[in-house]
């Protein structure tokens, strides 16, 4: 969550960074050419608001992205930073550079020559858009990581399969942001508002243009587990890109509306909702760039909750108790062991209650089901990294996890056993299965079947699948589950359900390949 | 007996030798903590003769704040961008240990960023509003000054706590969440104290080469600035000795007989004492003296030589700390000599790159007469 807001603030105003930067200097050249006054007044107030937003929050969220990612990730970022320092290393030789030349370029105006000022804007476009260059490859890196988990080879992680379709995306975004945030300044007059609202509107046009296809490029060249998130299965996933694609269109339909036909309409409300449209987009772009690589925060090597793969092993055979450095309790029975656990493995993505919250997720559960779903985690829905403990670790989360709810007690009737058979599936099979929806359907296992017989089926699921866990619910639970299920998969449909391909997780077999080679 | 927890050193091997890591992180701490010390002591030096010039007879005050107003932004942007650097390098050659002291105060850790985007747009509302003396321009200045003298303590808390693994675990235990400081170790307030102070002390250096380059176009002003930042210079660096001696006393014993003991050691703290007793002397007397430039340009060049030592006797205390955890030498290295190679010759482009930007900017900001009588 805390990532999440640094690096969608910052991703937002440091591709605007690079893009007004062009945008600035193309504008200068422009006015000067013309010898229009008025737009040349334009540049040196966007130049103020652009190195007061660039240089302050755009730099420090910078820096902030790396003071969270060292808190939440430290070996994700030790992994990267031990792969690419000298990356990075370059890229702040252009962050120097690029700083310098923005604090130049907004005061010079009255004191250099207009050819001396355009020079120090192109230098300050050139090492922006330079940096980009060179963070792109680490950012793209963490989801295709190309050959190098072989061959540990700096270019061959760097130059990786979606590097240059991300450049390409990325330097569409940075041209649309310079466009939207053209508007923050635009001039009071009538004649020089319409020049700078149509002039703005058109690279929000053309970064529109060039991110459509850059976005189809890329997303052909990620990892097939990651293409499967896009199918529609996952509700998050399903809401970033509907979000993506609507903050893009709303803010290209201004763009066109208020910008290019009609300029008058361009008013502090509706660049207000273009703003938004922007954070919107980018927001739902990290979302999705963030989701896309799970489980991993480094793909192959180190897991979302900075285990990294080479380790789990070696957890799953000794335990977290034998090799984790702080631990709150040394009894490894206690209800604190359990809960230091769930920090240990589980916080890098969820609170217990809050943002993505383990107790709504666990409703329901007792502390044998809750162990034995561990087991299963990593394949879930493929998200999840596998568990990385042995059984009194598992026993022990599982046994926090329970204790996040009061137990149920479900009061049973006639009336309600159909509700309350959802709220069983919801809380048991509802994270894996749907009964006639996309994901893992069970339409077909129990269709034509009584309630009874659906019921008898129940202990022998964990026999029917190494990846179920045994079920354990109780006996007025399980005939009100049987019943929804049974009810649901007999319900006549429109279009039978048509089972969508569901990432797998990483299985044990995979890790140990990967443990060798990383070894 | 309780083990002490050290997080595993990175499986990777590094990526460079650790001389060339060591080198780098030097030079760039170096110049970080210069333009840290004059975003802080600016903004001291700042506040203070914006207060006092606010009466109508100190003249000088408020003309000396309204300069520093339009280089305090600068000098905080310059202390960002070479601090990311440092904290690059130092993640490289002691991740492990940093990243589990930015975790214990992981809270006040976050909070740094952002304390320095409030008190930075401080410094700008100041960069606008100073001239004007009125409102609540020192007011901001003060909040944003406040802020980065709260922001130098929790530095100081994980600096000194990165290398004290003996302290970790009890430290988590007592507060998991991140809501720590590291005020059980005696040294934080003695280190605070000498880097706040140390602060004052450069840039009060800074400030009289700055009035030496300002009598040229003003004798009387520029005299004024180089006596009262020469005199600064010189409480500042008396209190310095105290503070240092103080840290001395306040580091574990073991570490501080071992450096004693430690003839580099020896050496470089032997020539910053030189080195900065020298400062002190040109600049107090090069301030008083007829023709004051050559004492006060090589004062101010001492006072650098000065922090460089320092911060290379940092880095040694730091190994020094670390040494029962952490081997530098023994550490698995691959180098990527082409990418090193690549990042030498943009290092060397970029700087040639601000030295052309920085040239045009002086060139125009030459009076006309001067441009003319040259051509």
């Amino acid at each position: 969550m805390l990532i999440a807001l640094v690096a969608i603030t910052h991703v937002f105003v440091s591709h605007f960074a690079v893009g007004g930067g062009f945008f600035l200097v193309v504008t200068e050249r422009m006015a000067r050419r013309r010898g229009d006054a008025e737009l040349l007044g334009y540049c040196k107030r966007h130049s103020k608001f652009f190195a007061l937003l660039t240089l302050v929050y755009g730099a420090i969220t910078g820096v902030g992205i790396w003071f969270t990612i060292g808190l939440v990730s430290p070996e994700a970022t030790s992994t990267l930073i031990h792969t690419f320092v000298w990356g990075w290393a370059i890229e702040w030789v252009f962050f120097f550079v690029e700083i310098t030349a923005a604090i130049l370029y907004a005061r010079s105006w009255e004191s250099l020559q207009a050819r001396e000022h355009m020079i120090i804007g192109w230098i300050y476009f050139v090492a922006a858009w330079l940096s980009l260059v060179i963070i792109n490859g680490i950012l793209t890196f963490m989801l295709t990581p190309g050959t190098w988990p072989q061959n540990h080879d700096f270019w061959a992680g760097f130059f990786n399969p979606t590097y240059f379709p991300s450049l390409v995306a990325r330097t569409a975004i940075c041209l649309m942001l310079a466009g939207i945030f053209g508007y923050v300044t635009l001039p009071g007059a009538e004649g020089a508002r319409d020049k700078v609202a149509r002039w703005a509107a058109l690279w929000m046009i053309a970064g529109t243009v060039i991110l459509l296809p850059s976005l189809w490029w890329y997303f052909a060249c990620i990892p097939r587990f990651s293409q499967l998130y896009l199918g529609g299965a996952m509700t998050g996933v399903r809401h970033a890109v509907r979000g993506g694609i609507g903050f893009t269109a709303l803010a290209l339909v201004l763009a066109i509306v208020c910008g290019l036909w009609k300029p008058r309409w361009m008013r502090p409300p509706v660049v207000t909702v273009m703003l938004i449209c922007g954070l919107g987009a980018i927001g739902a772009g990290e979302y999705l760039r963030e989701y896309l690589r799970k489980p991993w925060a480094v793909n192959s090597v180190v897991y979302a909750n900075d285990i990294r793969s080479a380790e789990v092993e070696e957890l799953q055979h000794k335990g977290v108790g034998a090799t984790a450095n702080f631990l709150l309790t040394a009894d490894r029975t206690s209800a604190a062991y359990g809960e230091n656990l769930f920090h240990l493995q589980c916080g890098s993505c969820h609170a217990a209650g809050g943002y993505r919250g383990m107790a709504r997720r666990v409703d329901g559960w007792d502390a044998d089901f809750a162990a034995d779903i561990l087991q299963h985690i990593h394949v879930l829905r493929g998200t999840m990294p596998p568990y990385a403990g042995n059984e009194e670790d598992r026993k022990a989360l599982g046994a926090y996890l329970a204790s996040l709810n009061p137990p149920w007690h479900l009061q049973i009737t006639d009336s309600n056993r159909m509700e309350m058979g959802e709220k069983v599936f919801n809380s048991r099979c509802g994270h894996c299965h749907t009964v006639n929806g996309s994901m893992r359907p069970l339409r077909g296992a129990f269709e034509k079947q009584t309630p009874a017989q659906v019921q008898e089926a129940f202990p022998a699921l964990a026999m029917m699948s190494s990846d179920m866990p045994a079920f354990n619910a109780p006996d007025d639970q399980a005939q009100a589950l049987a019943f929804y299920i049974s009810h649901e998969a007999n319900k006549p449909l429109a279009h039978a359900p048509s089972p969508q391909e569901m990432p797998t997780g990483t299985t044990h077999s995979e890790l140990r390949i990967q443990s060798k080679e990383l070894r | 007996m309780q083990t002490i927890p050290i997080p595993h050193v990175d499986p990777l091997p590094l990526p460079g030798p650790v001389w060339l890591f060591t080198a780098l992180l030097l030079a760039v701490f170096t110049l970080h903590v210069a333009a840290m010390n004059s975003a802080l002591g600016g903004g001291l030096w700042a506040l203070w003769n914006y207060l006092r010039g606010r009466h109508g007879k100190h003249a000088y005050s408020r003309r000396l704040a309204n300069e520093l107003a339009q280089m305090l932004p600068s000098f905080l942007a310059f202390t960002i961008t070479l601090g990311v650097a440092a904290l690059l390098f130092v993640q490289v050659l002691f991740g492990n240990f940093l990243y589990t002291s930015s975790i214990l105060i992981g809270a006040l850790w976050l909070m740094v960023i952002p304390l320095v985007i409030v008190a930075y747009y401080g410094y700008y509302y100041f960069f606008y509003t100073a001239e004007k003396g009125k409102g609540i321009s020192g007011c901001i200045l003060s909040i944003s000054v406040c802020i980065l003298l709260g922001i130098a303590f929790i530095f100081v808390n994980n600096m000194t706590l990165m290398m004290r693994p003996d302290r970790w675990l009890e430290m988590y235990r007592a507060h998991p969440n991140g809501w720590n400081l590291n005020l059980g170790d005696a040294s934080v307030v003695p280190r605070y104290l000498h880097i706040v102070n140390g602060s004052l002390v450069l840039f009060s250096a800074i400030l009289a080469h700055l009035g030496m380059r300002k009598m040229k176009a003003d004798a009387a002003y520029g005299r004024w600035v180089a006596q009262r930042a020469a005199l600064v210079f010189a409480i500042c660096t008396g209190l310095q000795f105290l503070f240092g001696m103080w840290l001395l006393l306040a580091i574990p014993r073991e570490v501080a007989m071992a450096l004693l003991r430690d003839p580099l050691t020896g050496a470089v703290f032997g020539l910053a004492l030189i080195s900065v007793i020298a400062a002190m002397l040109l600049i107090l007397l090069g301030s008083l003296a007829e023709r004051p430039g050559p004492m006060v340009h090589a004062g101010f060049g001492l006072s650098l030589l000065t922090l460089f030592l320092m911060v290379c006797l940092r880095h040694l205390l730091r190994l020094e700390y670390l040494r029962p955890y952490a081997n530098l030498n023994a550490l698995n290295i691959h180098p990527q000599t082409g990418v090193i190679a690549l990042f030498l010759v943009l290092f060397v482009g970029g700087l040639a790159t601000v030295g052309y930007m920085l040239r045009l900017v002086a060139r125009s900001a030459r009076p006309s007469s001067d441009v003319a009588v040259r051509r």
